[in-house]
């Protein structure tokens, strides 16, 4: 299988606090691969090294090597920008700009440049349909996001990311502000997806990591205790605390 | 009765005093003011100059006539048959007593009068309906003044003992016309100038200046520029906008290009602080949504961020106008206290804020037109301050920018 990412040695500090401890890791293409652990474990602060959104954060530094398509993507001068385009995001809180609908899934590819109303007409249908979203809008595509609910607004910052055509989506508990019929909606959306994006996601919840995840990763304390297939973790873990983690023991 | 209940009266009764006790404050400030300077609101003070312009005339035929005037109604009108004119005892624009002319026969010798004053090229004036009767002297007779009253000018000029020799008159002055627009220029350019400059330095200091200790000791610095009392930019603005701007430009004086300059400076510390806290509120999670989504930090700030500061822009801009329609003691230094009618930017005039100073200046103090101007600022800044709140509540309501 081929990888997309490949991390190595990778090691990230909050000032003096160790978030993530020695990290190796590949993520395979057009597979679903979860994160899971206790709060606090760093599995969001890992996803989010995987498009370099920790460079936000100021006092975050960080050691190791991440590769993206077999290109270091850390290093000082890689093209972030052009990273991000590649790797999509979709954040715990749905977060839709407070735009029309067309106007947030239209908004990445504006700013790439692409001005054309018939291009950009395209690319929105496609990627709100990519997103189970288009029959439930089709007819309100310039009312604000915002009349959405909230299962309907992840779908649209679903759809936000799907519009850059990435390769990688990164979910960062996707479904955690979500009711449970808004959850099984986004869960049946990423099992479609999976065949033309990888995908990785983190989540709190067990269930659904076994439900949808094709590989998954405890993390705990900043260490990644155990990477596998996902019915391997599940079924088989070579570690005890997966498997109190997973037995729902502690966590 | 607990003492947990009291302490909850007690809280309650001083909140409920407090919030009375400036209502009635700011109530009372509105009932003065309208009380004293209500009675002198009119359109036509806003429409008319400051300074009157002078009429100086002499009869044409000796000897004048009899004309029949039909009867007028008002303690305050006095006719005069001799010359076909009805006096009319009454206060000017800025309030001051003074004598208009109230109707003028067809054939009023009056309509016909030879020019004397030498600075203007015309033969011929007339007394028309509306103007006001300054001073009508006679042959070796006393001369009838305004301040002997409508009554004693009118029995003066039906005396026909008396030839009249040479009569005064002028337009109705008194207006604030040149206050106005001036005021209104001082709003565009101090915008024009302070809001790109605000905004900017608030993007940079929220968006882009890292968080280290010299922009902490920068926005500190700000925010005391905020407590600064403004006749001290008024002393700055002389010293350094006057000089330059009579270095640059054609002005020779005080003038509204260096009162715009010091109002920006007065205004820059609130546009900054405003919009700043604008910014505050639009949530991480967008910024992040457009930095994953490949947008750069410019586009970011621009296209998401910028767009939801919107209202608080807004409000800043609000907020200035207010600020700039309020200000007086900076631009009496660099804008002048002489009241212009025709206002040029290289030019002194005056705002409305420095018009009631002027008016109250004056000997003795026109209180009645100083309230009058008043009560036009209050209610400006009233209408400002709907205005803010009926925008923010509308950008609110559709929540699409």
């Amino acid at each position: 299988m081929k990888e997309v990412f490949y991390v190595e040695n990778l090691s990230l500090y909050y000032r003096d606090f160790a978030a993530l401890k020695d990290i190796q890791l590949a993520i395979y293409k057009n597979q679903v691969t979860a994160l899971i652990g206790p709060s606090g474990c760093g599995k969001s602060t890992f996803i989010r090294c995987l498009n370099r959104m920790n460079d936000l954060i100021p006092e975050a530094r960080m050691t190791g090597c991440v590769r993206f398509d077999g290109e270091e993507c850390q290093v000082s001068g890689y093209d972030v920008i052009g990273l991000r385009k590649k790797v999509g995001m979709v954040f715990q809180k749905p977060n839709p700009f407070p735009m029309s609908i067309f106007d947030n899934v239209a908004y990445g590819p504006r700013q790439q440049g692409l001005k054309n109303k018939e291009k950009l007409k395209v690319v929105v249908e496609r990627a709100l349909k990519q997103a189970a979203l288009y029959d439930e809008v089709y007819d309100r595509l310039n009312d604000s996001a915002l009349t959405l609910s909230g299962g309907q607004q992840q779908r649209l910052c679903i759809a936000r990311a799907l519009a850059m055509e990435p390769e990688v989506i990164l979910m960062d508990e996707p479904t955690s502000a979500l009711d449970p019929i808004a959850t099984q909606r986004i869960e049946t959306l990423i099992e479609d997806l999976k065949k033309e994006y990888t995908i990785v996601i983190v989540t709190h919840s067990m269930q659904q990591a076994a439900r949808i995840s094709d590989y998954t990763a405890f993390f705990y304390m900043g260490e990644l205790i155990e990477y596998d297939k996902t019915d391997v973790i599940f079924s088989l873990p070579k570690h005890k605390q997966t498997e109190d983690y997973v037995t729902g023991r502690f966590g | 009765m607990s003492r947990r209940n009291i302490a909850q009266l007690l809280l309650d009764g001083t909140t409920y005093f407090a919030t009375l006790l400036s209502i009635i404050a700011l109530g009372l400030i509105f009932v003065y003011v309208f009380r004293e300077g209500g009675h002198l609101l009119s359109v036509n003070l806003i429409r008319s100059d400051y300074h009157a312009r002078n009429f100086v005339g002499t009869l044409r035929e000796e000897s004048p006539g009899s004309f029949p005037i039909e009867s007028f109604e008002g303690d305050d009108l006095f006719p005069v048959e001799r010359y076909g004119i009805v006096l009319q005892q009454t206060q000017d624009l800025a309030g001051d007593t003074v004598i208009r002319v109230y109707y003028v026969h067809e054939a009023s010798p009056l309509r016909q009068l030879n020019n004397q004053d030498p600075t203007t090229n015309e033969r011929t004036i007339s007394l028309q309906e509306g103007m006001i009767l300054r001073r009508v002297s006679y042959q070796e007779h006393p001369t009838s003044l305004t301040s002997r009253g409508a009554s004693m000018m009118a029995t003066d000029m039906n005396d026909s003992q008396r030839e009249i020799r040479e009569v005064l008159f002028s337009l109705e002055g008194g207006g604030i016309r040149g206050s106005v627009i001036t005021t209104v220029y001082l709003i565009f350019l101090t915008l024009f100038i302070a809001l790109p400059f605000g905004i900017l330095t608030a993007i940079y200091f929220n968006e882009f200046a890292p968080v280290n200790k010299v922009t902490k000791l920068m926005r500190n610095f700000i925010e005391t520029l905020t407590g600064v009392p403004s006749i001290i930019y008024g002393l700055l603005g002389i010293t350094v906008f006057v000089p330059l701007t009579v270095r640059l430009t054609p002005a020779s004086n005080a003038n509204l290009i260096a009162g715009a300059l010091t109002l920006s400076v007065i205004l820059l510390p609130v546009i900054i602080r405003t919009t700043e806290e604008a910014l505050k509120v639009v949530p991480n999670d967008h910024r992040w949504a457009s930095l994953a989504l490949g947008a750069n930090k410019t586009q970011t700030t621009f296209k998401v961020v910028l767009k939801q500061a919107l209202p608080g822009i807004l409000t800043a801009t609000f907020l200035g106008i207010g600020r700039v329609i309020g200000e007086s003691a900076a631009l009496i230094f660099v804008l002048g206290t002489a009241i212009r009618d025709q206002v040029r930017i290289f030019e002194p005039s005056t705002s409305l804020a420095v018009h009631i100073w002027s008016m109250m200046t004056d000997e003795p103090a026109n209180i009645a037109l100083s309230s009058t101007i008043a009560l036009i600022i209050l209610l400006i800044v009233l209408v400002l301050n709907v205005f803010i709140k009926v925008t923010v509540w509308a950008f609110n309501r559709k929540g699409s920018y």
